[in-house]
């Protein structure tokens, strides 16, 4: 069975079509990108598949592990196993990123009806996931992605993602304002968490990203439906000829 | 809701204790002393008057109100700068929710011969349901022209943005409601009323 499933997806922001559509079908396991010229539509069907309310799907299913996910809360879908890493992470004044992140685990934990982890085990696996990928003691005490530098923020993401054990992470331009180091070091914590039962979509404009995180399939994302599929050698010919010629 | 249990903390100089605010309270700060409020309102009427009487008196008030149901609550700070060089400072933050209305009025009060003061007020709400209402009004009363005085309110719904990012972790909408309201207060509130505001949030959002 496969782990998502996206079947003629159209949706809508207020009365302009933005999905048109979409199918893509993802197993476990499997890494796809999805590459596109801006206001192709990349943000809005991961925010979609996340549950953001602004949008408004007007035909099409999304299954995830079997369940309609359309009919999920944003939580339900996150529970479920469904992670966005966000092109722009949202500041929350106020909420400590610790104490986010322990309410986020309880909350994962009760909705798998397990027990959830005592101060101990909740402090290891924080540490061990922020040591992995720099994120020093004074990052977590600070309020929910406030005052981090954009590079900062994307690293956040990575570590809530790995922090969070999800089974299907998209990961919307996590790659826009790295540096090098950065790049490299979060890629690698991406890497790491490639398993047999865990999936990657990730969405780039740079076909670097995918030389660090080796998707098995690249999908052209233009005017909200795919246009081409293919294997990592479309990376390379979209550098050169660009989107010209689906237009 | 039944008994109004509204709670106050003030003092001078740090030295605070409990107050009742069942009927209005006046208060007169002499000069170099410095009066610290802090209040919690959940219903009713709190009329709290400061006088400044000699320079360098000072007078900080903090005031968390939280508004269900059908309550109407009225909030009245009235601070009186009556001598030159004194120094006040409002802060209130409030959050509404069902058909709750609240009045807020805050004076300051800066005669002509009280000149070198300080008044600052800022009042921010947050309404958590379109039918809760607020009505801010600041009454600033400056007479004296070399005076500083400061004030701000804004009233705003939740973050959208915000709570689709906590939900999207994982944590539901009542759970993601809890966390920002009590970021948005938490400045505002002695960590020994924590407990009450829990227990508000807990029944009304
Ligand atoms: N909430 C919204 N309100 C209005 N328009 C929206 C909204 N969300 C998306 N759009 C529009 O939908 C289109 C697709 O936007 P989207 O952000 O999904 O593009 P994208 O492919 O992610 O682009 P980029 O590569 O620049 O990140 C754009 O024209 C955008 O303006
Ligand atoms: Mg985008």
């Amino acid at each position: 069975m496969s782990l998502l499933e996206i079947k003629n997806l159209h949706a809508k922001v207020g009365e302009k079509e933005i999905i048109k559509d979409f199918s893509l079908t993802i197993n476990a396991g499997e890494v796809h990108a999805i590459m596109g010229p801006n206001g192709s539509g990349k943000s809005t069907l991961s925010n979609i598949i996340a549950g953001h309310p602004a949008y408004t799907v007007t035909s099409g299913s999304i299954i995830f592990k079997g369940k309609d996910v359309l009919s999920m809360t944003p939580d339900e879908r996150a529970n479920s196993g469904i992670f966005l890493l966000f092109q722009y992470p949202t500041e929350i004044p106020g909420v400590s990123t610790a104490v986010f992140l322990k309410t986020a685990l309880n909350a994962k934990y009760q909705f798998l009806k397990k027990e959830p982890l005592d101060a101990v085990g909740f402090m290891k696996r924080l540490n061990t996931r922020a040591k992995a990928l720099n994120v020093s003691a004074e990052m977590l005490k600070r309020p929910v992605n406030v005052g981090f530098s954009g590079g900062e923020k994307k690293k956040m993401e990575v570590f809530q993602m790995a922090f969070l054990e999800p089974d299907f992470c998209i990961l919307d331009e996590m790659d826009s304002g790295l540096d090098i180091d950065a790049l490299r070091l979060l890629s690698a914590g991406v890497n790491v968490l490639r398993e047999p039962n865990r999936s990657f979509l990730l969405i780039t404009h740079y076909q670097r990203l995918l030389e660090y995180i080796e998707p098995d399939f690249i999908h052209i994302m233009v005017d909200g439906k795919i246009v081409e599929s293919g294997d990592k050698s479309l990376a390379l010919k979209l550098e050169e000829k660009g989107y010209e010629c689906y237009k | 809701m039944s008994a109004i249990n509204n709670l106050a903390l003030m003092g001078f100089d740090g030295e605070l204790s409990v107050r009742s605010l069942n009927e209005p309270v006046s208060i007169s700060v002499p000069a170099g002393c410095s009066f610290e409020a802090h209040l919690l309102q959940f219903d009713g009427t709190i009329d709290l008057s400061v006088s400044l009487m000699g320079a360098d008196a000072k007078c900080a008030v903090q005031a968390v109100y939280l508004a269900a149901d059908e309550t109407h609550s009225v909030l009245n700070l009235n601070i009186v700068h009556n001598a030159p060089k004194t120094f006040s400072e409002q802060k209130i933050k409030g959050v509404l929710t069902d058909r709750a209305h609240m009045d807020f009025k805050g004076i300051i009060r800066i005669p002509t011969e009280s000149q070198k003061c300080e008044g600052a007020q800022n009042h921010r709400a947050l309404l958590l349901s379109d039918k809760a209402l607020v009505r801010a009004t600041p009454e600033l009363e400056i007479f004296a022209d070399d005076v500083k005085c400061a004030h701000g309110s804004a009233i705003a719904a939740l973050d959208e943005k915000q709570l689709f990012y906590l939900m999207s972790r994982g944590i539901d909408e009542t759970q993601a409601y809890h966390l920002l309201v009590q970021a948005f207060i938490m400045d505002l509130t002695p960590e020994m009323w924590m407990p009450y505001i829990e227990q508000w949030m807990a029944e009304h959002v």
